[in-house]
């Protein structure tokens, strides 16, 4: 599957603590000292950092024993975990005798927990990057508020969207995992401040559990839903709705542009997050003076042009078009416009309020006025493709997978991919190696992040 | 070599120091890559400063042959008092910080002797997975200067990426306030004394140039080069924290221009907002420049000022006279190119100090999009009011008020009190008013005339003192006390010893070791026997009389005619021939006269 770039050899001195003898494995675009870490990119393919990311610390702190690193789209840039200068991961699961897509760009993290290599992993969630591969492989994958677990150490691909996010077989061990990381990091100027984290604390001792009100946007039944995760998003909806929850459709007219902005922001900051490879203080460089005036190639052209995979290269060009002057009023401050937009949306429709937010948007909700509890959308809007199938497909293809977990990512806020079995009628038809299960994505408000493991753990136990 | 010359002669350390200082990062990328060539290899001239001298020298000459040839009938009829000058300046000084804007390793000027790559963060090396922290101490010496240039303090203000690849820049971009500059809309008042010239005061008392506005930045990493063809990367320096003062283009002489850089200096070491000077690299100026003929109005307008013509860049001048010059050596090139029917292109400009004309970097099409984006890592900077209200009651005295005040309190006159507060970085200055105030206490009421004695030690430290030391190194050394001075102009005062006796101490003062155990100013004048001890009025006149009588012809051409210079000559041989200290020249000169009168 090649889900490992690394394997780590040195044991946990002492194990104490709710992660004690755990095995956890981490993407590799999270720094540690006792392995190279590498983003899964020829241009670091050999760097070892001096010093661990605060949430490699806080597992070890809490007892866990850090296995391996495992394999990415380079830089976290990709939905299919093939742009990997370590060659692809893929998923344990076959249509047909092909592998299926493990869907990215933490891959490698969601394969390695899907065939019980480890106890659960670290993957980095930018658009998705968590939930799609946790989708796509059977097992559950959570990414927290932005701001709350720290990117110290954390390889930055678009930092006002990257989160950790967690993978894991249960939701309550992912709980386990975010409770230990869930922490002010002083060195992430991004980390929430206990202050702010208190406030949230204080706010929420609401109803959980039982009789949840349940978001479903309209505007996400779109027609590239197929038909196989249609019919899992409705059993689950009507599950839900027999357990006594109460179901409201509510409106997101942003969804489709929250994909374009997405793919304006994350490339803007990528080409900015990446500049500082250029082979000087480490990393990749090819011999010789890396310029060619005479062939209009300036300062690091062929560094950044060998060390880079196609994929990372797209990102940082398109990323620099929409950052020049000319383009930045049409492309960049647009997509600012519409990410506010989004977060406007999910506050009208949410109960409670945006901790962050002054009640510029106070929430309207639905008909009754009292807004939903949670969203529930499904994570992808199709079952994992074949590898044979992504290869066909265009960038731009590729990039529609993320249609139902960008506005999240653009909006900061809490979501997790939760497995659900597919319909019988629906396995019937899928081979036996086939994947077994869809995603549903759970979103919850800003800080919201318990109800929605909480809401996560009953979508779990739907049966 | 190098090392040999600048201990040969010390006065050269600044050049030479500054001269190895290689130009701004973005300046150099921005050029290197406007003619895409940056490689290691051609970026040599920059730090080969005495090739590059050739190289600027040989340009020079061949743009001067070039204008000698057909169009030089038109510049010769080149009339600039019919145009206006116009010059907006951009000032980039390092603060005065203990670490850096975005780590907290130690700041380049707080550690100057480190050794090269040691005082640096993972931030500062942008390692993967770091991420800036901002320093919240850098802010104060930069509220200091944002309230000492009488700016707006912003309350939220915000940090942006400015985009270009160059070696000394690790992260890729450098962190500034391109969109939310941190203080805004300051104001700078320029007299005569500073350096503005009349015509440009226009009868006035002072001009004012508008500050629009004051960011901070991070400064860049420096290279070294060792020759041939291998570049040194020292990040000891990345990331301190600069501040970028922009003035509005309301200058409008060379001459202005640089005593605004000037005053922008002294009052940002006066607030303790810089640690060092133009003449060390602690200070960078950029100047716009345009020109526009009197009585019409130009198509360009920038900074708010409308009217004016095409305006072009001269970047990264290092020295008060490089600005000067600069402005002059562009206005020039402007003028004549438009007299000559031509077009100011919008372009980048560099000047080589002694050159009499600015080269071109790169035209507009070279520009090069910096690509500036809001810093997602960095939340908004938000600055109390109660913060800039409790520095603008401690801000240090601003040179102005130290002048003001020195001529106040001490009778000192506009340029002595200039010169004093300007000298060694305030230190002279301290030294004086604790003289001072010693010689104060030593003289009793009577005498506490505190204008006199001011003048006095004014007098004493600056020229007397002042003239025994060329350098700032020198006068740090000054091995003679406040007590020891104060000693020595008391006894003068009290007419116990002559000006010139006390010169005399001063020198031998001087050379003597200050371990404790040299002689008192006291004891030095007993055991020289310098004390002054007056002639009797008797003793006066005779030792006149016999000098008259040995120099009659003189004494005839004298007498009667009140010629002052004949008189003044009895009065210096008396001084000559009686011991040193005895004969005061004033009461020689009375009984000189008393006797011609006589005679």
């Amino acid at each position: 599957m090649n889900a490992i770039i690394n394997e780590i050899n040195t044991p946990t001195p002492h194990s104490t603590g709710s992660l004690k003898g755990k095995t956890i494995a981490i993407k590799d675009n999270i720094v540690t000292t006792s392995t190279p870490t590498t983003a899964a990119s020829k241009t670091i393919h050999n760097y070892t950092s001096p010093f661990d990311a605060t949430v490699v610390e806080l597992l070890r702190s809490h007892g866990a024993s850090i296995s391996s690193k495992t394999n990415l789209d380079e830089f976290g840039m990709g939905s299919h975990s093939q742009q990997s200068f370590f060659g692809p991961t893929v998923s344990p699961f076959k249509r047909h005798g092909v592998a299926l897509s493990a869907g990215g760009s933490s891959g490698g993290s969601a394969v390695a927990v899907a065939q019980g290599q480890v106890w659960a992993a670290l993957g980095t969630d930018t658009g998705g990057s968590v939930r799609l591969p946790a989708a796509w492989t059977g097992v559950v994958g959570f990414k927290p508020s932005y701001g709350l677990l720290s990117r110290w150490g954390v390889i930055q691909y678009a930092n006002s969207l990257d989160t950790v996010g967690i993978l894991s077989r249960r939701v309550a061990d992912a709980r386990t995992v975010f409770e230990a990381l869930n922490v002010f990091d002083s060195q992430d100027p991004t980390s929430l401040p206990r202050s702010v984290r208190q406030r949230i604390a204080a706010r929420k001792e609401r109803n959980s559990a039982k009789g949840l009100r349940i978001g479903v946007p309209t505007s996400y039944i779109i027609s590239e839903l197929s038909p196989a995760v249609r019919a899992a998003y409705s059993s689950t909806l009507t599950s839900l709705q027999n357990s006594g929850h109460t179901l409201i459709p509510i409106d997101s007219p942003t969804t489709q542009q929250a994909l374009l902005a997405y793919y304006i922001l994350a490339p803007a900051e990528a080409s900015s997050n990446l500049a500082k490879y250029d082979g000087i203080r480490y990393g990749f460089r090819p011999p010789g003076p890396d310029a060619r005036p005479k062939l209009n190639m300036p300062l690091y052209a062929t560094t950044r042009g060998q060390g880079f995979g196609d994929e990372v290269q797209r990102r940082i060009l398109l990323g620099a078009y929409t950052l020049s002057s000319e383009a930045m009023g049409n492309y960049f401050l647009q997509a600012q416009k519409i990410r506010r937009l989004v977060q406007q949306d999910f506050d009208r429709v949410f109960a409670m309020s945006h901790p962050l937010h002054d009640n510029a948007t106070s929430s309207t909700g639905d008909e009754s006025g009292k807004g939903v509890d949670i969203i529930l959308t499904p994570t992808a809007p199709i079952l994992p493709p074949t590898i044979e199938e992504v290869e066909q497909q265009s960038a731009v293809e590729r990039y529609m997978n993320d249609v139902f977990t960008v506005p999240p990512s653009l909006a900061g806020l809490p979501a997790a991919s939760v497995p659900v079995a597919l319909p019988v009628s629906v396995q019937a038809e899928l081979g036996a190696d086939d994947v077994k299960t869809a995603g549903m994505q759970v979103i919850g408000q800003f800080g919201d992040d318990e109800l929605v493991l909480e809401a996560a753990e009953i979508v779990e136990g739907l049966r | 070599m190098r090392a040999n010359l600048v201990r040969a002669a010390p006065t050269t350390l600044f050049s030479s120091a500054s001269s190895i200082r290689v130009p701004r990062a973005c300046i150099v990328s921005k050029w290197l890559q406007s003619h895409g060539y940056a490689t290691l290899e051609t970026a040599k001239p920059q730090t080969v400063p005495l090739r590059k001298r050739l190289k600027d020298e040989a340009k020079r000459k061949k743009a001067e042959a070039r204008t000698n040839s057909p169009k030089t009938a038109k510049s010769k009829e080149t009339q600039p008092e019919q145009w206006e000058l116009t010059v907006g300046i951009e000032i980039h000084a390092e603060l005065n910080t203990a670490c850096k804007l975005f780590s907290s390793a130690p700041a380049a000027a707080a550690d100057s002797n480190a050794l090269p790559n040691t005082n640096v963060a993972p931030f500062d090396a942008a390692l993967p997975g770091t991420q800036p922290q901002f320093q919240i101490a850098t802010l104060l010496p930069a509220l200091r200067a944002a309230i000492a240039l009488g700016c707006e303090v912003q309350r939220k203000s915000g940090w942006d990426r400015k985009h270009y690849f160059h070696w000394d820049q690790p992260n890729g971009y450098q962190i500034t306030q391109y969109y939310q500059p941190f203080a805004e809309d300051g104001s700078l008042r320029l007299t005569a004394e500073d350096g503005v010239p009349k015509d440009d005061l226009n009868g006035a008392e002072e001009i004012a140039i508008g500050i629009k506005q004051i960011q901070m930045e991070q400064d860049t990493a420096k290279t070294t080069h060792h020759p041939p063809s291998t570049y040194h990367v020292d990040l000891n320096r990345a990331g301190h924290p600069l501040i970028e003062i922009i003035t509005l283009p309301q200058i409008h002489s060379p001459q202005t221009a640089a005593a605004l850089a000037r005053k922008i200096q002294g009052i940002l070491k006066s607030v303790d907002a810089c640690v060092t000077g133009m003449e060390l690299g602690g200070l960078r100026a950029d100047v716009n420049v345009s020109v526009h003929k009197r009585g019409t109005s130009g198509s360009s307008h920038y900074g708010g000022v409308s009217g004016l013509g095409q305006r072009t860049e001269i970047k990264n001048l290092s020295s008060f006279a490089a600005i000067e010059n600069a402005i002059v050596a562009e206005q020039n090139r402007q003028i004549s190119v438009l007299e000559a029917g031509g077009v100011i292109e919008g372009e980048t400009r560099g000047f080589t100090l002694g050159a009499t004309e600015t080269t071109r970097l790169r035209g507009k099409e070279g520009e090069v999009d910096y690509r500036y984006m809001p810093d997602a890592d960095l939340p908004p900077l938000i600055i109390g009011s109660d913060l800039v209200a409790h520095l603008k009651d401690t801000l240090p005295e601003l040179p102005d008020e130290t002048v003001a005040r020195l001529q106040k309190e001490y009778g000192l006159s506009s340029k002595d009190a200039r010169t004093l507060a300007s000298l060694d970085d305030g230190d002279r200055l301290e030294y004086m008013e604790e003289t001072v105030k010693l010689l104060s206490s030593r003289l009793g009421p009577d005498e506490q005339k505190k204008a006199k004695l001011g003048k006095a030690v004014g007098n004493w430290v600056l020229h007397e003192l002042g003239g025994m030391f060329t350098t700032s190194e020198m006068w740090q050394r000054c091995p003679i006390t406040e007590v020891e001075l104060a000693d020595l102009i008391a006894n003068v005062l009290q007419k116990q010893i002559t000006s010139r006796t006390a010169k005399q101490l001063l020198v031998s003062l001087y050379d003597l070791p200050a371990d404790g155990k040299r002689p008192t100013i006291e004891q030095l004048i007993e055991d020289g026997n310098l004390r002054l001890r007056p002639l009797s009025d008797e003793q006066y006149v005779e030792l006149a009389e016999q000098i008259m009588d040995e120099n009659r012809d003189l004494v005839e051409t004298a007498k009667g005619r009140w010629q002052k210079g004949k008189m003044m000559w009895f009065v210096g041989q008396m001084v000559r021939r009686s011991e040193d200290g005895t004969v005061e020249p004033e009461k020689a000169k009375e009984v000189v006269r008393k006797l011609l009168e006589e005679a």
